[in-house]
Protein backbone atom coordinates (compact mmCIF):
# COMPACT_ATOMS: atom_id res chain seq x y z
CA UNK A 1 0.00 0.00 0.00
CA UNK A 2 3.01 2.85 1.07
CA UNK A 3 4.48 1.81 -2.37
CA UNK A 4 1.37 2.65 -4.11
CA UNK A 5 0.87 5.90 -2.74
CA UNK A 6 4.61 6.71 -3.26
CA UNK A 7 4.32 5.97 -6.99
CA UNK A 8 1.10 8.09 -7.53
CA UNK A 9 2.69 10.97 -5.47
CA UNK A 10 6.46 10.90 -7.02
CA UNK A 11 4.38 11.48 -10.56
CA UNK A 12 3.86 14.84 -9.98
CA UNK A 13 6.25 17.13 -10.26
CA UNK A 14 7.13 19.44 -7.34
CA UNK A 15 6.19 22.53 -9.38
CA UNK A 16 3.08 21.85 -10.25
CA UNK A 17 2.02 21.29 -6.84
CA UNK A 18 3.81 24.21 -5.19
CA UNK A 19 2.54 27.05 -7.99
CA UNK A 20 -1.08 26.66 -7.28
CA UNK A 21 -0.65 26.23 -3.77
CA UNK A 22 1.14 29.32 -3.20
CA UNK A 23 -0.61 31.19 -5.78
CA UNK A 24 -4.23 30.27 -4.02
CA UNK A 25 -2.15 31.00 -0.13
CA UNK A 26 -0.71 33.99 -1.42
CA UNK A 27 -4.16 35.71 -2.57
CA UNK A 28 -5.89 34.30 0.91
CA UNK A 29 -3.35 35.97 2.98
CA UNK A 30 -3.67 39.28 1.26
CA UNK A 31 -7.11 39.21 1.34
CA UNK A 32 -7.16 38.38 4.75
CA UNK A 33 -4.32 41.44 5.39
CA UNK A 34 -7.37 43.60 3.58
CA UNK A 35 -9.77 42.50 5.69
CA UNK A 36 -7.74 42.89 8.81
CA UNK A 37 -7.21 46.52 8.04
CA UNK A 38 -10.26 47.46 6.69
CA UNK A 39 -11.33 46.03 10.24
CA UNK A 40 -9.08 48.41 11.36
CA UNK A 41 -9.40 51.71 10.03
CA UNK A 42 -13.45 51.58 9.88
CA UNK A 43 -14.15 49.86 13.82
CA UNK A 44 -17.19 51.65 15.19
CA UNK A 45 -17.32 51.53 19.13
CA UNK A 46 -19.87 49.25 20.10
CA UNK A 47 -22.35 49.98 22.90
CA UNK A 48 -20.79 47.03 25.21
CA UNK A 49 -24.15 46.39 26.78
CA UNK A 50 -25.30 45.65 23.08
CA UNK A 51 -22.40 43.35 22.92
CA UNK A 52 -23.34 41.37 26.05
CA UNK A 53 -26.86 41.35 25.05
CA UNK A 54 -25.86 39.97 21.57
CA UNK A 55 -23.99 37.01 23.30
CA UNK A 56 -27.32 35.77 25.19
CA UNK A 57 -28.80 35.49 21.91
CA UNK A 58 -29.15 32.44 19.88
CA UNK A 59 -27.88 34.10 16.70
CA UNK A 60 -30.29 32.11 14.47
CA UNK A 61 -30.65 35.61 12.26
CA UNK A 62 -34.12 34.22 11.46
CA UNK A 63 -35.66 37.80 11.90
CA UNK A 64 -39.22 35.92 14.21
CA UNK A 65 -38.36 38.91 16.23
CA UNK A 66 -39.02 41.67 14.13
CA UNK A 67 -35.70 43.28 13.73
CA UNK A 68 -32.90 42.49 11.02
CA UNK A 69 -31.13 39.65 12.96
CA UNK A 70 -30.12 39.04 16.04
CA UNK A 71 -27.64 42.09 15.99
CA UNK A 72 -30.71 44.79 15.29
CA UNK A 73 -32.83 42.52 18.75
CA UNK A 74 -29.58 43.25 20.08
CA UNK A 75 -29.33 46.81 19.83
CA UNK A 76 -32.95 47.77 20.29
CA UNK A 77 -32.75 46.05 23.70
CA UNK A 78 -29.55 47.77 24.51
CA UNK A 79 -31.21 51.30 23.90
CA UNK A 80 -34.28 51.31 25.83
CA UNK A 81 -36.68 48.13 24.13
CA UNK A 82 -38.98 46.59 26.43
CA UNK A 83 -40.06 43.18 25.85
CA UNK A 84 -37.51 40.42 26.21
CA UNK A 85 -39.77 37.77 25.08
CA UNK A 86 -39.34 38.54 21.07
CA UNK A 87 -37.17 35.72 20.61
CA UNK A 88 -38.78 32.08 19.95
CA UNK A 89 -35.68 30.36 19.15
CA UNK A 90 -34.00 31.23 22.86
CA UNK A 91 -36.34 29.20 24.63
CA UNK A 92 -38.25 30.50 27.95
CA UNK A 93 -35.04 30.99 29.73
CA UNK A 94 -33.80 33.48 27.73
CA UNK A 95 -36.14 36.79 28.74
CA UNK A 96 -34.94 35.69 32.69
CA UNK A 97 -30.68 35.97 30.95
CA UNK A 98 -31.54 38.70 29.33
CA UNK A 99 -33.58 40.23 32.19
CA UNK A 100 -29.99 39.56 34.15
CA UNK A 101 -28.04 41.54 31.59
CA UNK A 102 -30.53 44.63 31.24
CA UNK A 103 -31.08 44.56 34.76
CA UNK A 104 -34.65 44.42 34.62
CA UNK A 105 -37.01 42.14 35.91
CA UNK A 106 -38.95 40.15 33.35
CA UNK A 107 -42.43 40.49 34.57
CA UNK A 108 -45.43 39.05 32.90
CA UNK A 109 -46.99 41.26 29.98
CA UNK A 110 -50.26 42.55 31.15
CA UNK A 111 -52.98 43.00 28.78
CA UNK A 112 -52.85 46.02 26.26
CA UNK A 113 -55.38 48.42 26.66
CA UNK A 114 -57.78 50.11 24.25
CA UNK A 115 -56.74 53.84 23.05
CA UNK A 116 -59.04 56.32 20.26
CA UNK A 117 -56.51 57.24 17.68
CA UNK A 118 -58.30 60.47 16.83
CA UNK A 119 -58.20 63.91 18.29
CA UNK A 120 -60.33 65.79 15.74
CA UNK A 121 -62.51 67.45 18.25
CA UNK A 122 -65.01 70.05 17.94
CA UNK A 123 -62.42 72.74 17.67
CA UNK A 124 -60.26 71.52 15.27
CA UNK A 125 -62.73 70.30 13.11
CA UNK A 126 -65.86 71.33 11.12
CA UNK A 127 -69.12 69.74 10.11
CA UNK A 128 -69.78 69.46 6.38
CA UNK A 129 -73.69 69.28 7.09
CA UNK A 130 -76.11 69.35 9.67
CA UNK A 131 -76.26 65.93 10.74
CA UNK A 132 -80.28 65.03 12.18
CA UNK A 133 -80.58 61.20 11.84
CA UNK A 134 -80.19 59.42 14.87
CA UNK A 135 -78.05 59.99 17.04
CA UNK A 136 -75.50 56.85 16.46
CA UNK A 137 -71.87 56.39 15.05
CA UNK A 138 -72.97 53.30 12.82
CA UNK A 139 -75.86 55.34 11.25
CA UNK A 140 -73.96 58.98 10.78
CA UNK A 141 -71.64 56.84 9.23
CA UNK A 142 -73.92 55.06 6.67
CA UNK A 143 -74.89 59.19 5.49
CA UNK A 144 -71.82 60.06 3.14
CA UNK A 145 -69.19 59.27 5.92
CA UNK A 146 -70.78 61.19 8.81
CA UNK A 147 -71.08 65.25 9.45
CA UNK A 148 -67.29 65.80 10.23
CA UNK A 149 -65.11 67.52 8.11
CA UNK A 150 -62.52 64.62 8.25
CA UNK A 151 -64.21 61.33 7.41
CA UNK A 152 -61.89 59.10 8.85
CA UNK A 153 -62.14 60.63 12.30
CA UNK A 154 -64.24 59.92 15.39
CA UNK A 155 -67.60 60.81 15.06
CA UNK A 156 -68.90 61.44 18.56
CA UNK A 157 -71.95 59.93 18.66
CA UNK A 158 -70.70 57.41 21.53
CA UNK A 159 -71.17 53.44 19.92
CA UNK A 160 -68.11 53.08 21.45
CA UNK A 161 -69.54 54.24 25.20
CA UNK A 162 -72.40 51.79 24.62
CA UNK A 163 -70.71 48.98 24.15
CA UNK A 164 -68.51 49.47 26.96
CA UNK A 165 -69.46 47.60 30.13
CA UNK A 166 -67.03 48.90 32.78
CA UNK A 167 -67.89 52.79 32.00
CA UNK A 168 -64.56 53.44 30.74
CA UNK A 169 -64.93 55.71 27.74
CA UNK A 170 -66.18 59.38 27.50
CA UNK A 171 -67.23 61.55 25.15
CA UNK A 172 -65.37 64.83 25.71
CA UNK A 173 -65.19 67.33 23.56
CA UNK A 174 -67.05 65.56 19.90
CA UNK A 175 -64.53 62.69 20.28
CA UNK A 176 -64.58 59.41 22.27
CA UNK A 177 -61.42 59.17 25.35
CA UNK A 178 -60.55 56.07 26.56
CA UNK A 179 -59.69 56.13 30.67
CA UNK A 180 -56.85 53.23 30.39
CA UNK A 181 -57.07 52.87 34.34
CA UNK A 182 -60.80 51.66 33.83
CA UNK A 183 -60.05 49.90 30.30
CA UNK A 184 -60.61 45.84 31.18
CA UNK A 185 -59.01 44.72 27.59
CA UNK A 186 -62.73 43.12 26.74
CA UNK A 187 -61.88 44.48 23.34
CA UNK A 188 -65.85 45.30 22.91
CA UNK A 189 -65.57 48.87 21.35
CA UNK A 190 -63.12 48.00 18.71
CA UNK A 191 -65.33 46.28 16.57
CA UNK A 192 -68.11 48.75 17.82
CA UNK A 193 -66.17 51.74 15.89
CA UNK A 194 -67.57 52.24 12.25
CA UNK A 195 -64.21 53.82 11.49
CA UNK A 196 -61.77 51.68 13.13
CA UNK A 197 -60.34 54.32 14.92
CA UNK A 198 -60.12 52.06 18.11
CA UNK A 199 -56.26 49.94 18.83
CA UNK A 200 -54.73 48.15 21.55
CA UNK A 201 -51.82 49.61 23.27
CA UNK A 202 -49.43 47.91 25.35
CA UNK A 203 -50.58 48.55 29.29
CA UNK A 204 -47.03 48.76 31.43
CA UNK A 205 -45.10 49.63 28.32
CA UNK A 206 -45.80 53.43 27.44
CA UNK A 207 -45.38 53.99 23.64
CA UNK A 208 -45.80 57.29 21.57
CA UNK A 209 -48.92 57.21 19.93
CA UNK A 210 -50.12 58.72 16.20
CA UNK A 211 -53.41 59.61 17.06
CA UNK A 212 -54.61 60.14 13.53
CA UNK A 213 -56.01 57.34 10.84
CA UNK A 214 -56.43 59.63 7.55
CA UNK A 215 -55.24 58.44 4.54
CA UNK A 216 -55.41 62.01 2.65
CA UNK A 217 -51.76 63.87 1.77
CA UNK A 218 -50.90 66.64 3.94
CA UNK A 219 -52.77 69.62 1.95
CA UNK A 220 -55.99 68.00 1.79
CA UNK A 221 -55.49 66.74 5.50
CA UNK A 222 -55.05 70.40 6.47
CA UNK A 223 -58.38 71.74 5.09
CA UNK A 224 -60.48 69.11 7.67
CA UNK A 225 -58.28 69.08 10.48
CA UNK A 226 -55.83 71.09 12.32
CA UNK A 227 -54.38 68.20 14.19
CA UNK A 228 -54.11 65.27 11.46
CA UNK A 229 -51.23 63.53 10.35
CA UNK A 230 -49.92 65.52 7.11
CA UNK A 231 -47.25 62.89 6.03
CA UNK A 232 -44.27 64.66 6.27
CA UNK A 233 -42.44 62.08 7.23
CA UNK A 234 -39.98 63.81 9.47
CA UNK A 235 -40.84 61.60 12.63
CA UNK A 236 -40.04 58.24 10.36
CA UNK A 237 -36.77 59.82 9.59
CA UNK A 238 -36.12 60.97 13.34
CA UNK A 239 -37.23 57.45 15.15
CA UNK A 240 -33.51 56.22 16.04
CA UNK A 241 -35.44 52.36 16.33
CA UNK A 242 -37.27 52.42 13.09
CA UNK A 243 -40.25 52.11 14.63
CA UNK A 244 -42.41 54.27 12.56
CA UNK A 245 -43.21 53.41 9.14
CA UNK A 246 -45.64 55.28 6.60
CA UNK A 247 -49.17 53.53 5.26
CA UNK A 248 -50.56 55.27 2.75
CA UNK A 249 -50.35 58.97 3.84
CA UNK A 250 -50.31 58.09 7.81
CA UNK A 251 -47.59 57.33 10.09
CA UNK A 252 -48.05 54.60 12.26
CA UNK A 253 -45.41 53.90 15.48
CA UNK A 254 -45.10 50.36 16.13
CA UNK A 255 -45.54 50.38 20.57
CA UNK A 256 -42.95 46.86 20.55
CA UNK A 257 -40.46 49.11 19.01
CA UNK A 258 -41.06 52.12 20.40
CA UNK A 259 -38.45 53.39 23.21
CA UNK A 260 -40.63 56.52 24.33
CA UNK A 261 -37.17 58.80 23.09
CA UNK A 262 -40.23 61.60 22.33
CA UNK A 263 -38.06 62.72 19.54
CA UNK A 264 -41.05 62.06 16.64
CA UNK A 265 -43.07 63.81 18.94
CA UNK A 266 -40.69 67.21 19.13
CA UNK A 267 -40.43 66.86 15.36
CA UNK A 268 -44.25 66.84 14.74
CA UNK A 269 -45.45 69.95 12.87
CA UNK A 270 -49.14 69.39 13.69
CA UNK A 271 -48.76 67.43 17.07
CA UNK A 272 -50.83 64.72 15.58
CA UNK A 273 -48.18 62.66 18.12
CA UNK A 274 -49.48 62.30 21.65
CA UNK A 275 -47.37 61.48 24.43
CA UNK A 276 -47.72 58.15 26.52
CA UNK A 277 -49.26 60.76 29.27
CA UNK A 278 -50.74 63.03 27.00
CA UNK A 279 -54.59 61.41 27.38
CA UNK A 280 -56.27 63.98 28.32
CA UNK A 281 -54.47 67.16 27.30
CA UNK A 282 -55.17 67.59 24.03
CA UNK A 283 -58.80 68.73 24.79
CA UNK B 1 -17.00 53.33 -27.07
CA UNK B 2 -19.35 51.66 -29.21
CA UNK B 3 -18.56 48.60 -27.96
CA UNK B 4 -19.07 49.45 -24.22
CA UNK B 5 -22.50 50.71 -24.77
CA UNK B 6 -23.48 47.58 -26.69
CA UNK B 7 -22.04 45.61 -23.49
CA UNK B 8 -24.14 48.16 -21.22
CA UNK B 9 -27.46 47.91 -22.97
CA UNK B 10 -27.49 44.22 -23.63
CA UNK B 11 -26.75 43.43 -19.97
CA UNK B 12 -29.29 45.51 -18.59
CA UNK B 13 -31.96 44.95 -20.52
CA UNK B 14 -32.03 42.30 -23.21
CA UNK B 15 -29.72 39.71 -20.87
CA UNK B 16 -31.17 41.06 -17.43
CA UNK B 17 -29.09 38.88 -14.89
CA UNK B 18 -32.04 38.37 -13.23
CA UNK B 19 -34.93 38.13 -15.53
CA UNK B 20 -33.01 36.43 -18.61
CA UNK B 21 -30.43 34.78 -16.97
CA UNK B 22 -32.26 34.08 -13.89
CA UNK B 23 -29.43 34.76 -11.39
CA UNK B 24 -29.52 36.13 -7.53
CA UNK B 25 -33.40 35.02 -7.66
CA UNK B 26 -32.63 34.86 -3.62
CA UNK B 27 -32.03 38.56 -2.96
CA UNK B 28 -34.44 39.41 -6.11
CA UNK B 29 -37.50 37.66 -4.25
CA UNK B 30 -35.97 38.91 -0.17
CA UNK B 31 -35.80 42.39 -0.62
CA UNK B 32 -37.79 43.52 -3.33
CA UNK B 33 -40.82 44.09 -0.76
CA UNK B 34 -40.07 47.63 0.30
CA UNK B 35 -38.54 50.14 -2.32
CA UNK B 36 -35.73 51.56 -0.01
CA UNK B 37 -34.02 48.30 1.08
CA UNK B 38 -34.08 47.14 -2.84
CA UNK B 39 -32.38 50.65 -3.60
CA UNK B 40 -29.77 49.92 -1.16
CA UNK B 41 -29.24 46.20 -1.95
CA UNK B 42 -29.06 47.26 -5.49
CA UNK B 43 -26.28 49.55 -4.91
CA UNK B 44 -24.37 47.38 -2.65
CA UNK B 45 -24.68 44.88 -5.14
CA UNK B 46 -23.22 47.46 -8.05
CA UNK B 47 -20.22 47.74 -6.01
CA UNK B 48 -19.75 44.59 -5.69
CA UNK B 49 -20.12 43.59 -9.04
CA UNK B 50 -17.99 46.23 -10.36
CA UNK B 51 -15.42 45.78 -8.25
CA UNK B 52 -15.10 41.91 -8.37
CA UNK B 53 -14.79 42.23 -12.16
CA UNK B 54 -12.33 44.75 -11.45
CA UNK B 55 -10.19 42.66 -9.44
CA UNK B 56 -10.88 39.03 -11.03
CA UNK B 57 -9.69 40.36 -14.36
CA UNK B 58 -5.95 41.12 -13.45
CA UNK B 59 -6.11 38.01 -11.07
CA UNK B 60 -7.10 35.66 -13.74
CA UNK B 61 -5.15 37.06 -16.55
CA UNK B 62 -1.58 37.72 -15.05
CA UNK B 63 -1.79 35.18 -11.77
CA UNK B 64 -3.98 32.34 -13.45
CA UNK B 65 -3.50 31.75 -16.97
CA UNK B 66 0.23 31.93 -17.30
CA UNK B 67 0.42 29.23 -14.64
CA UNK B 68 -2.54 27.44 -16.83
CA UNK B 69 -4.80 27.24 -13.17
CA UNK B 70 -7.68 28.05 -14.87
CA UNK B 71 -9.34 24.93 -12.60
CA UNK B 72 -8.92 27.45 -9.47
CA UNK B 73 -10.82 29.99 -11.12
CA UNK B 74 -14.46 29.44 -9.10
CA UNK B 75 -12.48 29.18 -5.48
CA UNK B 76 -9.96 32.20 -6.53
CA UNK B 77 -13.15 34.55 -7.39
CA UNK B 78 -15.39 33.54 -4.23
CA UNK B 79 -12.41 34.10 -2.26
CA UNK B 80 -12.11 37.18 -3.51
CA UNK B 81 -15.81 38.26 -3.77
CA UNK B 82 -16.36 37.06 -0.04
CA UNK B 83 -13.00 39.48 1.33
CA UNK B 84 -14.89 42.31 -0.96
CA UNK B 85 -18.56 42.03 0.64
CA UNK B 86 -16.68 41.70 4.22
CA UNK B 87 -14.98 44.55 3.90
CA UNK B 88 -17.69 46.78 2.41
CA UNK B 89 -19.88 45.51 5.14
CA UNK B 90 -17.17 46.87 8.04
CA UNK B 91 -17.31 50.49 5.49
CA UNK B 92 -21.01 50.85 5.41
CA UNK B 93 -21.35 49.75 9.11
CA UNK B 94 -19.03 53.09 9.71
CA UNK B 95 -19.98 55.58 7.36
CA UNK B 96 -23.12 54.51 6.49
CA UNK B 97 -24.72 53.33 9.68
CA UNK B 98 -28.90 53.64 8.92
CA UNK B 99 -28.10 51.22 5.82
CA UNK B 100 -26.66 49.12 7.70
CA UNK B 101 -29.11 48.74 10.11
CA UNK B 102 -31.10 48.25 7.19
CA UNK B 103 -30.02 45.59 5.36
CA UNK B 104 -26.73 44.64 7.72
CA UNK B 105 -28.34 40.60 7.29
CA UNK B 106 -28.30 40.81 3.77
CA UNK B 107 -24.81 41.92 3.00
CA UNK B 108 -23.03 38.20 3.39
CA UNK B 109 -25.57 36.72 1.76
CA UNK B 110 -24.35 39.12 -1.75
CA UNK B 111 -21.08 36.62 -1.35
CA UNK B 112 -22.93 33.51 -1.79
CA UNK B 113 -24.97 35.32 -4.52
CA UNK B 114 -25.01 33.53 -7.68
CA UNK B 115 -25.05 36.70 -9.77
CA UNK B 116 -21.86 38.06 -8.81
CA UNK B 117 -19.98 34.67 -9.54
CA UNK B 118 -22.12 34.42 -12.52
CA UNK B 119 -20.92 38.29 -13.63
CA UNK B 120 -16.82 37.39 -13.13
CA UNK B 121 -17.53 34.03 -15.00
CA UNK B 122 -19.00 35.56 -17.70
CA UNK B 123 -16.53 38.08 -17.89
CA UNK B 124 -14.05 35.36 -18.74
CA UNK B 125 -16.46 33.34 -21.17
CA UNK B 126 -17.34 35.89 -23.00
CA UNK B 127 -13.49 37.42 -23.53
CA UNK B 128 -14.15 40.79 -22.39
CA UNK B 129 -11.33 43.53 -21.95
CA UNK B 130 -10.63 44.73 -18.58
CA UNK B 131 -13.10 47.76 -19.27
CA UNK B 132 -15.50 45.57 -21.21
CA UNK B 133 -15.36 43.76 -17.76
CA UNK B 134 -15.66 46.42 -15.31
CA UNK B 135 -18.52 47.85 -17.81
CA UNK B 136 -20.30 44.58 -18.04
CA UNK B 137 -19.83 44.05 -13.76
CA UNK B 138 -21.28 47.53 -13.16
CA UNK B 139 -24.08 47.21 -16.20
CA UNK B 140 -25.18 44.07 -14.23
CA UNK B 141 -25.89 45.70 -11.34
CA UNK B 142 -27.98 48.59 -12.51
CA UNK B 143 -29.97 45.70 -14.87
CA UNK B 144 -30.51 44.11 -11.03
CA UNK B 145 -31.42 47.43 -9.81
CA UNK B 146 -33.56 48.13 -12.74
CA UNK B 147 -35.46 44.29 -12.52
CA UNK B 148 -35.18 44.75 -8.43
CA UNK B 149 -37.18 48.34 -8.07
CA UNK B 150 -39.74 47.20 -11.11
CA UNK B 151 -40.40 44.41 -8.64
CA UNK B 152 -40.88 47.07 -6.06
CA UNK B 153 -43.45 48.90 -7.60
CA UNK B 154 -45.22 45.55 -8.72
CA UNK B 155 -44.96 43.94 -5.47
CA UNK B 156 -46.57 46.84 -3.84
CA UNK B 157 -49.59 47.19 -6.12
CA UNK B 158 -50.00 43.06 -5.31
CA UNK B 159 -50.27 43.99 -1.77
CA UNK B 160 -53.71 45.92 -2.38
CA UNK B 161 -55.10 43.77 -5.19
CA UNK B 162 -57.36 41.33 -4.69
CA UNK B 163 -56.07 37.96 -4.59
CA UNK B 164 -56.99 34.71 -4.32
CA UNK B 165 -56.31 32.79 -1.54
CA UNK B 166 -54.46 29.62 -2.90
CA UNK B 167 -51.97 32.34 -4.60
CA UNK B 168 -51.18 34.95 -1.65
CA UNK B 169 -47.99 35.44 -0.59
CA UNK B 170 -45.00 33.14 -2.69
CA UNK B 171 -47.58 31.55 -5.46
CA UNK B 172 -48.42 35.11 -6.62
CA UNK B 173 -45.46 36.58 -6.73
CA UNK B 174 -43.82 33.89 -8.59
CA UNK B 175 -46.23 34.19 -11.09
CA UNK B 176 -45.59 37.92 -11.43
CA UNK B 177 -41.88 37.67 -11.25
CA UNK B 178 -42.35 35.45 -14.20
CA UNK B 179 -44.39 37.86 -16.02
CA UNK B 180 -41.96 40.46 -15.57
CA UNK B 181 -39.18 38.17 -16.90
CA UNK B 182 -41.56 37.43 -20.11
CA UNK B 183 -42.14 41.40 -20.70
CA UNK B 184 -38.22 41.81 -21.08
CA UNK B 185 -38.15 39.34 -23.77
CA UNK B 186 -39.43 41.96 -25.85
CA UNK B 187 -35.82 43.10 -25.87
CA UNK B 188 -34.42 40.09 -27.63
CA UNK B 189 -33.03 41.30 -30.63
CA UNK B 190 -32.41 44.83 -30.33
CA UNK B 191 -28.85 44.80 -29.91
CA UNK B 192 -28.59 42.72 -33.56
CA UNK B 193 -31.38 45.45 -35.42
CA UNK B 194 -30.01 48.66 -33.37
CA UNK B 195 -26.33 48.42 -33.75
CA UNK B 196 -25.46 46.23 -36.50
Amino acid sequence: MPINILIVLSSFSFREILIPVAILGGIALVMGLLIALISRLFSVKTDELQVEVMSALPQANCGACGFTGCEGYAKWLASGGQDMGKCPVGGPSLPITLGKILGVVAQASQPPVAHVMCKGTNENTSKRYEYTGTKTCASAHAVFSGPNSCTYGCIGFGDCVEACQFDAIDIVGGIAVINELKCKSCEKCVPACPKKLIFMIPKNHKTYKVECRNHWPGGETRKHCKIGCIACQRCVKVCPTLAIHMDNNLAVIDPEKCINCGKCFEVCPTKSISTPENIYMHL
Amino acid sequence: MKEMFIILFSVIFVDNFVLSKFLGICPFLGVSKKLNTAMGMSMAVILVMGMSSAITYPINTFLLVPNGLEYLRTIVFILVIAALVQSIETIIKKLLPPLYDALGVYLPLITTNCAVLGVVLLNISNSLSFWGSVVNGVGAGIGFMLAMVLFAGVRARLEKADVPKFLRGLPITLIAASIVSVSFMGFKGIIEKLFA
